[in-house]
């Protein structure tokens, strides 16, 4: 529901009410069943939503996907051979080897956005979620960790890097002989699994635990 | 929406502000910062049109030499060759991989000339009040804040070959000044694109 002109009285509640991110309008809270969500009546973006067991699944996913981005940075994702010379890199060779091959910022701009970025953020995810789940006590720093979280969710770019790295091998398939390895498959789980948390990961229900409001 | 008195109103009418990462309702009046999770809250992104600008501005500027210049050079015994953002496309498509020739083309060019086009046209749309449908307006904002980190590709496809084909006189691939150029001109309008505060595009419209 949404509020009409004059009809906001001054006693409301501001728990009670939800301002929609994408156009601002104002809307009265509705009380959500497991899995259902609200959208916008203006502009038809989600304001509310509640997903059941957000915490217990987007911690899995979380834990398994912090596995999975250590397996993806230190084993080869591909290896080439051509005229009996073989070559083989991780994600942190190919990092090293644009830096001391002088492309600094190019490893840099790799570095950040396929390794630290990701990282960073599954790491605070992991802790905030690691915090709840098993009941310790709500800390400030955590509402931080979280909002960061969320801050860099456009920048972690595994996925995009998965394209290019396929793209390369088509590339280069005529130059040499290619081969996958695991950490290209881990890769390739990774994705699919931050694809999940996306889906389960309740912001709502994370911040009205992490607010006392609940 | 029914009967035409009715007027919905916004935070921003009602005096009030959203913090834009936990959602939690201040009074416009209020200047600390979110109370719930720590954040500055704006109602409205600040000077969000002078930052859309002066990232667009760049953003445009460091396309043209990431297309001018080569973005990746390769050395082999068969000659060197350089290779700008069309000319692999065009390389792809003599070599028959169509679809990747289509992805590289959508993600390199197609994606940042739509963004910079609909990014211009979202901003001048608010400086001058035109009169397009803001439902519109709003996808596609929406698409080009979700598009555009995508154009990223051929910036790891190089950083991938070059990492990679480091064969010493067999063959070497060295990344040109040009990939450069186009990772910034991707990160600049990547910022512009999320300058833009969506809920300026409802500020001032009939739309319901």
């Amino acid at each position: 529901m949404t509020i009409a002109a004059g009809k906001l009285e001054e006693q409301t509640d501001l728990n009670h009410l939800v301002a929609c991110p994408g156009c601002d309008l104002l809307h009265h809270c509705r009380t959500l069943e497991k899995g259902e969500y609200a959208r916008c009546r203006r502009c038809g973006d989600v304001i509310q939503t509640r997903k059941p067991h957000t915490i217990d699944r987007s911690l899995a996913a979380v834990l398994a996907s912090i596995v999975l981005l250590l397996v993806s940075l230190c084993l080869p994702f591909l290896s080439l051979s051509r005229a009996g010379i073989a070559s083989s890199i991780s994600i942190l060779d190919a990092v090293a080897a644009l830096w001391f091959n002088h492309m600094r910022w190019l490893a840099l701009l790799t570095l950040a956005f396929i390794v630290l970025l990701p990282l960073t953020r599954l790491l605070l995810l992991g802790w905030v979620l690691w915090r709840i789940r098993f009941k310790r006590k709500i800390r400030r720093g955590m509402r931080t960790a979280f909002r960061w979280s969320i801050r860099m969710e456009p920048w972690a770019m595994a996925e995009i890097f998965m394209v290019g790295v396929v793209v390369s091998l088509v590339k280069i398939s005529t130059l040499a002989n290619l081969h996958t390895g695991l950490a290209f498959w881990s890769l390739l789980i990774l994705i699919a699994i931050s694809c999940y948390i996306n889906l389960v990961l309740c912001k709502d229900t994370i911040w009205a635990i992490l607010t006392g409001k609940r | 929406m029914g009967d035409s008195d009715w007027q919905a109103l916004s935070a921003r009418q009602s005096g009030l502000k959203a913090c834009t990462s936990c959602g939690a309702l201040q009074p416009l009046a209020d200047h600390e910062p979110c109370r719930d999770c720590g954040a500055a809250v704006h109602s409205r992104r600040t000077n969000s049109l002078q930052r859309v600008w002066a990232f667009l501005i760049v953003g445009v500027m460091a396309y043209f030499p990431a297309n001018i210049y080569p973005i990746m050079k390769t050395r082999s015994f068969t000659g060197n060759t350089t290779d700008t953002i069309l000319s692999g496309v065009v390389v792809l498509i003599q070599s028959g991989s169509y679809v990747v020739a289509l992805i590289i083309f959508v993600a390199s060019i197609c994606i940042p000339v739509l963004k910079f086009l609909i990014i211009a046209g979202l901003a001048l749309s608010l400086q001058h009040d035109w009169d397009i449908s803001t439902h519109n307006r709003h996808r596609l904002h929406a698409v080009t804040e979700f598009i555009g980190r995508w154009s990223m590709i051929d910036v790891f496809v190089v950083a991938v070959l070059a990492a990679l084909i480091q064969l010493g006189a067999i063959m070497t691939i060295i990344p040109g000044v040009g990939i450069n150029a186009f990772a910034a001109s991707v990160i600049f309008t990547m910022l512009a694109a999320s300058s833009l505060d969506p809920r300026l595009l409802w500020d001032h419209t009939n739309d319901d």
